[in-house]
């Protein structure tokens, strides 16, 4: 924890899906610098939750703050605008596309020839050139080459030095490491805690419990929609955290333990 | 620096041509002229024969191109025919009471109107986009019934000779005006696709919906964008057609859905989207007027030429992907 | 709360709307025609188009129910009714019936092998034998149209084939009840519609359980080809002629029909009953304004409106059955 004054502050927050009562009163502070995991079981609301903070979905009732200010509109384009970047497993690039292409998309640089907006693309490819040097991308991939080429480590990489580029000041990842090799996992992962020692937010989701343990400062836990923990790390053990999300809250935990 | 064991993803230069779109396009034309140029060389390589497959083809490449960039955004027009024909009645039609120019410009925003239409019922409404084009191709033709009570409509004498009519439909150096008007539409298309946000974007919504709208992409816009192209292009082209023969029946643009379909599949544009070529599409509109032409002089039933513009269009997907597939795409 | 009994029923049956559709357009059609559309005649006419559009419109559920589409079956039709028009005045019709939908089935077999076994998009495979088939039908035809002379139309072959009526309705209608019944059971009692359904519902998990996709994707192209041939015969034994552009636009009014008897295009959801109900209602809008003698040209026009309309009644529907 970098300040005291928190990056993103949810408070009181419901989300309904027509009679589905999806997020329950949840508030929960975000500070900068801070590497946070966030677990739960499935259905447990840790995505729902996510996809309120990039924009996704709008709250039903609650508020969320962030850097101070209320947010009041939502919508994924103004999250990235405002240096919220999600990475996923499964989404994020276009197979399509070069890496270049991928890197901008949605924001290209453009240079104005008789008024009409080209794309710039020296600088697409200058800029991504570099950065997939930085994030340790192999020698022989070109920033021109198409996404469809790459493994799902490299995928990974490049989303993130994305995220790095475009000076984000939240980076949420949810199961960023899904059927990654372990030593592509590996590498994620220090990326990741890279970016936390930057000062970024990074808000972590996985179901790979002794994982986050090490990694995070903080874990939050939800279930059925409400936060039922959120502790510092190293207060609570790996037993506890497992015990805690097996039987869902604090009560049962403590008369199963004492 | 390599964090990740290194595969090998050096190719050997063909394959890399390969996985641009639009090379079947281009060998089945080389093959195709070899063809009817052994089969047929008096009958095919005649002034007279290449200037009508030009002009047609032309007119073909608008429509195809507009279908490629649908086509590309994952989607597809089967309305294009109709639309096609009705622009061209309205262009006809309105002619006594706007003079040709106003004319012109009604078709064109009856054109966008169609296009506008269609997007917002597959955009807004959900729905998959052949089934509202295939509710576009019938309205818009039903709407042309309707309106022309199956008559015949022409221009009168000065309007065939008015300049703007002599732009469209005349010839310059012996070349239908078509063609240039083609080519232009291809340089300026080729460049929004390939050379501006909107064609990164375009592609992108095609290729992978849900990454482009994490990229705050708006793909419903995006794909808005081209439908409302696509529908331009159809009126543009059927402008360009009654400006030569200022005559409209009923049946106008007919079939025209299949073969501008046929030909951006031709020229290569997956439909699993995100990968097309409008040089493909104009190749491909290129190839499917030759057939017509070969057939007929070749002295075949005109109907044949339905008949293998059919067989052209199985053969050239199926090619087509196995060609994207031996290049490495994930088809 | 009435609506927590019918939103399962809805949800259950895709049909519900089609139903409601077919009641209020039959009360409004015999309301407003002082008996021209609702009499005898007119509603045997109806139902004689409602068999051969129907028996093509179950052919193309099925492949909307594996995920895929079918647009080549208003060729298929118009091959078939030609190769059985040649036939009947040569062989016995019976046979000619036969061999013309033998060839509707092995139209079928080709689309779907072709898709099947090249992974192409269905909808482009079946619009190239859209054209292929059309382009020889009038080829073959060479633009006449080919007939059996009135006085050789007779015999039970001919009667059962659509060239007759019992009780006022044609025959035809005979086969369509038929092909409903062997379908339904079918597609309800047999691992082969579990199957077929699952492939439509998602590729990779019925993959994933050993049944085999391709097989059953073909399967359904084949029994498409089948009753569109089916259809063609029929209609070929009402009329007692054919040209090259029998069945024209008829593969938009059965995909149609699908649509607004609540298959979803996606797949994994199709109903039989009310695909023949979509072009039941699709008939008779059809005969209602030609009774009114309102310009049939506007039937193309209410087609195409009433093809979206649809497609989002359906949609929101669901939605709201879903909710």
């Amino acid at each position: 924890m970098s300040s005291n004054h928190p990056l993103i502050r949810v408070t009181n927050l419901d989300l309904y899906f027509g009679v589905f009562h999806a997020l329950k009163s949840v508030s929960v502070d975000f500070h900068a610098g801070e590497f946070v995991g966030l677990v739960g079981d499935n259905g447990a609301g840790k995505t729902t939750l996510i996809r309120v903070l990039c924009g996704i979905y709008a709250p039903s009732n609650g508020e969320v703050h962030f850097d101070g200010k209320r947010v009041t509109n939502f919508h994924p384009k103004l999250a990235i605008d405002q240096g919220i970047e999600t990475i996923q497993q499964a989404v994020g690039l276009c197979d399509n596309l070069s890496i270049a292409r991928n890197f901008y998309l949605g924001r290209e640089p453009v240079k104005r020839i008789l008024g009409i907006p080209f794309l710039d693309f020296n600088k697409m490819r200058d800029k991504s050139t570099r950065v997939i040097r930085t994030f340790g991308l192999r020698d022989n991939v070109s920033a021109d080459d198409e996404v469809e080429q790459l493994s799902g480590g490299e995928r990974q990489t490049v989303k993130i030095g994305r995220a790095v580029e475009f000076k984000n000041r939240v980076l949420i990842m949810d199961e960023p490491t899904n059927h990654l090799s372990v030593r592509e996992r590996e590498h994620v992962n220090e990326l990741a805690i890279q970016l936390k020692e930057q000062g970024l937010l990074v808000i972590y989701i996985t179901h790979d419990i002794s994982q986050v343990h090490k990694l995070a400062d903080r874990i939050v836990i939800m279930e059925n929609g409400e936060k039922i923990e959120d502790t510092q790390a190293d207060a609570m053990s790996l037993e506890e955290l497992e015990a805690v999300i097996r039987h869902g809250g604090r009560t049962v935990e403590k008369d199963h333990m004492h | 620096m390599a964090a990740f064991e290194t595969r090998t993803v050096a190719m050997p230069t063909i394959r890399k041509l390969a996985r641009g779109s639009g090379v079947g396009a281009i060998a089945g034309v080389v093959a195709m002229l070899v063809a009817f140029t052994l089969i047929d060389f008096s009958g095919w390589w005649t002034i007279q024969t290449l200037s009508n497959v030009m002009h047609f083809a032309s007119i073909l490449a608008l429509l195809a191109m507009g279908q490629a960039l649908v086509i590309i955004s994952k989607e597809i027009d089967l309305s294009v025919g109709s639309v096609y024909g009705l622009s061209g009645v309205t262009f006809i039609s309105m002619q006594a009471d706007l003079g040709v120019g106003g004319a012109m410009i009604a078709a064109l925003i009856v054109a966008t109107l169609c296009g506008l239409v269609q997007a917002l019922a597959v955009v807004k409404g959900g729905l998959p986009s052949m089934i509202v084009t295939l509710g576009g191709l019938f309205a818009f033709r039903g709407i042309i019934y309707v309106w022309t009570g199956g008559s015949v409509r022409g221009f009168p004498e000065e309007a065939r000779m008015h300049w703007l009519t002599r732009m469209f439909g005349g010839e310059l150096f012996g070349i239908e005006a078509a063609f240039f008007w083609m080519l232009l539409v291809l340089a300026v298309l080729s460049l929004v696709l390939w050379a501006t946000p909107f064609g990164n974007r375009l592609l992108a919504t095609g290729g992978d919906a849900e990454s482009a709208a994490t990229r705050g992409v708006r793909t419903d816009r995006v794909k808005m964008g081209a439908f409302v192209m696509c529908s331009i292009l159809a009126g543009c082209a059927g402008i360009v057609t009654l400006a030569d023969q200022p005559q409209t029946h009923v049946t106008l643009g007919e079939l025209l859905e299949l073969e501008s379909i046929a030909a951006a599949v031709i020229g290569g544009c997956l439909l699993s989207g995100g990968r097309g070529s409008l040089v493909g599409a104009v190749i491909g509109a290129f190839i499917v007027v030759s057939f017509r032409y070969e057939l007929i002089a070749l002295g075949a039933p005109s109907s044949w030429f339905i008949t293998f513009v059919g067989i052209v269009l199985i053969i050239a997907v199926v090619f087509n992907q196995w060609l994207a597939r031996w290049a490495g795409h994930n088809v | 709360m009435p609506s927590l009994a019918i939103k399962p029923l809805v949800r259950r049956h895709t049909e519900i709307g089609i139903v409601l559709i077919s009641i209020l357009l039959v009360l409004v059609f015999t309301a407003t025609s002082e008996g021209r559309w609702a009499n005898a005649y007119n509603i045997g006419t109806i139902l004689q188009v409602t068999a051969t559009l129907g028996l093509m419109s179950l052919g193309v559920a099925l492949v909307i129910g594996t995920g895929e589409i079918d647009i080549s079956v208003g060729s298929t039709f118009g091959i078939a009714a030609i190769i059985y028009l040649w036939l009947a005045v040569r062989v016995d019709p019976a046979l000619a019936a036969l061999v013309a939908v033998a060839a509707g089935a092995a139209i079928g077999a080709f689309n779907g092998v072709l898709i099947a076994r090249t992974g192409t998009p269905s909808l482009i495979v079946t619009l190239g034998s859209l054209m292929i088939f059309r382009g020889l039908a009038i080829a073959l035809t060479s633009g006449f149209a080919i007939s059996i002379p009135y006085k050789e139309r007779g015999g039970f072959s001919y009667f059962i084939l659509g060239g007759d009526k019992i009780y006022n309705v044609n025959t035809g209608l005979i086969w369509l009840a038929a092909a409903l019944i062997v379908l339904t059971l079918m597609l309800r009692y047999m691992a082969w519609g579990n199957r077929l359904l699952a492939v439509g519902g998602s590729v990779e998990s019925a993959h994933s359980r050993g049944v085999r996709v391709n097989r059953t994707k073909i399967s359904a192209f084949i029994i498409c080809g089948l009753l569109a041939g089916l259809g063609g015969v029929l209609e070929a034994g009402k009329l007692g002629s054919a040209d090259g552009s029998m069945g024209r636009l008829m593969e938009l009014q059965a995909i149609a029909a699908c649509v607004l008897g609540g298959c979803l295009l996606a797949g994994g959801r199709i109903s039989l009953i009310g695909a023949i109900m979509g072009a039941f209602v699709l008939s008779s809008i059809q005969s209602y304004l030609i009774v009114m003698s309102v310009q049939p040209q506007w039937f193309v026009l209410l087609l195409g409106v009433i093809v979206v309309v649809a497609a989002l009644g359906v949609r929101s529907l669901r939605r709201w059955a879903l909710r």
